[in-house]
């Protein structure tokens, strides 16, 4: 795990009691803490009640974290916690003479915890530079990425675009996303399906 | 210049920030409404009480057995120091701050002013009428010492 001169910035500022920075900290990693409660199956007033304890042991917290880069890691593990905690109030009744741990033959474990923190960290990074992008590729992108995927005849009355423009400016766009200051080695773990040699684009 | 993003080909990047931005798109925007506005409480030493016990969550099986009506629902919430107890009766919450003292609670809803409310000396309080929607209680005790409990849906 790469050290985010980014996150130590943003955790300098939240100790300075910055809500911009602390705002930001929420929306960097509310999709991390969302997903380990999704991982957990927690019902939605659950992950609600995680959501809560997890900003607040954060917001307590936040001055005496040793590492600021470590924030990631620390926001997973307590997370963790917090879904084991919510189940183990809900499931208290219904093993009862088990050992906590024997209920949980699902926990996903630490290893879980590691793919998650790595998965956003990327993803923050990945967003941060897309919101970075010129309109035009900003539009473009999110057009490509959407779901369901717009076709390029849609593409192309949207933004007033020839067809035959699409494709050159689609690997334009994605090159400068890619030589994003923001994804400074992040990039370098392979998403799903792995990194493959870029063939056309890397030259421009 | 060679990085390692150079690694990343045009197809594993658009699929990477499909990933990503479909990451932020799942997470319900008032989850994240709600974690911004926990800041309010940075510079509030407060400690927070977690539910640790929930009447309708977690029926003791002694409870089954015994011939008491199955209405009034409690509630106990537990912070490093204080533990707070709630019950539910059909028009207020009754609830007491154990180790017992005077205390003064209020009532936080998501929106809206908090509501002041008194604990006596043993500790006991009375909030009426029953809060609708998401709440929370914050207890600030003679000592100085500050408790806030979790979001409480009734």
């Amino acid at each position: 795990m790469r050290d985010d001169p980014a996150v130590i910035a943003l955790v300098a500022r939240v100790r300075e009691g910055d809500q911009k920075a602390w705002d930001e900290v929420v929306e960097r990693y509310s999709p991390l803490v969302w997903s380990i409660c999704v991982r957990y199956r927690l019902s939605r007033q659950d992950a609600d009640d995680v959501g809560q304890s997890v900003w607040l042991l954060l917001v307590e917290q936040i001055g005496s974290l040793r590492e600021p880069a470590a924030l990631p890691g620390w926001l997973a593990t307590t997370t963790r916690h917090e879904c084991l905690r919510v189940l183990r109030t809900a499931k208290r009744n219904d093993a009862a003479g088990l050992p906590p741990e024997d209920q949980f033959p699902a926990d996903p474990s630490a290893v879980m915890i590691e793919d998650e923190v790595i998965a956003a960290e990327r993803d923050a990074a990945l967003r941060a530079a897309f919101a970075e992008l010129p309109g035009g590729c900003h539009q473009l992108l999110s057009m490509l990425v959407s779901d369901p995927p717009c076709s390029y005849a849609a593409i192309s009355s949207t933004l007033a675009m020839p067809v035959g423009s699409i494709g050159p400016m689609r690997a334009r766009c994605l090159e400068r996303l890619r030589r994003s200051p923001r994804l400074t080695g992040v990039l370098g773990g392979p998403v799903s399906g792995g990194p493959a040699k870029d063939t056309e684009g890397s030259t421009r | 210049m060679s990085t390692v993003a150079d690694s990343w080909n045009d197809e594993a990047l658009l699929a990477a920030l499909q990933h990503a931005l479909a990451a932020r798109q799942a997470v319900p925007a008032e989850f994240v409404e709600a974690g911004q506005s926990t800041f309010a409480w940075h510079n509030i030493d407060a400690e927070l009480a977690q539910l640790t016990y929930d009447s309708v969550r977690d029926a003791e099986p002694v409870a089954a057995t015994r011939a008491e009506p199955a209405s009034i629902r409690a509630l106990t919430f537990t912070s490093a120091h204080l533990t707070i107890e709630l019950e539910v009766t059909p028009d207020s919450l009754v609830g007491q701050i154990v180790p017992v003292q005077a205390a003064t609670i209020e009532v936080q809803a998501r929106a809206g002013d908090p509501v002041p409310v008194a604990a006596d000396e043993i500790g006991c309080f009375l909030i009426h009428p029953i809060p609708r929607g998401p709440f929370r209680l914050h207890c600030r005790l003679a000592d100085g010492a500050d408790v806030l409990t979790n979001w409480i849906t009734l």
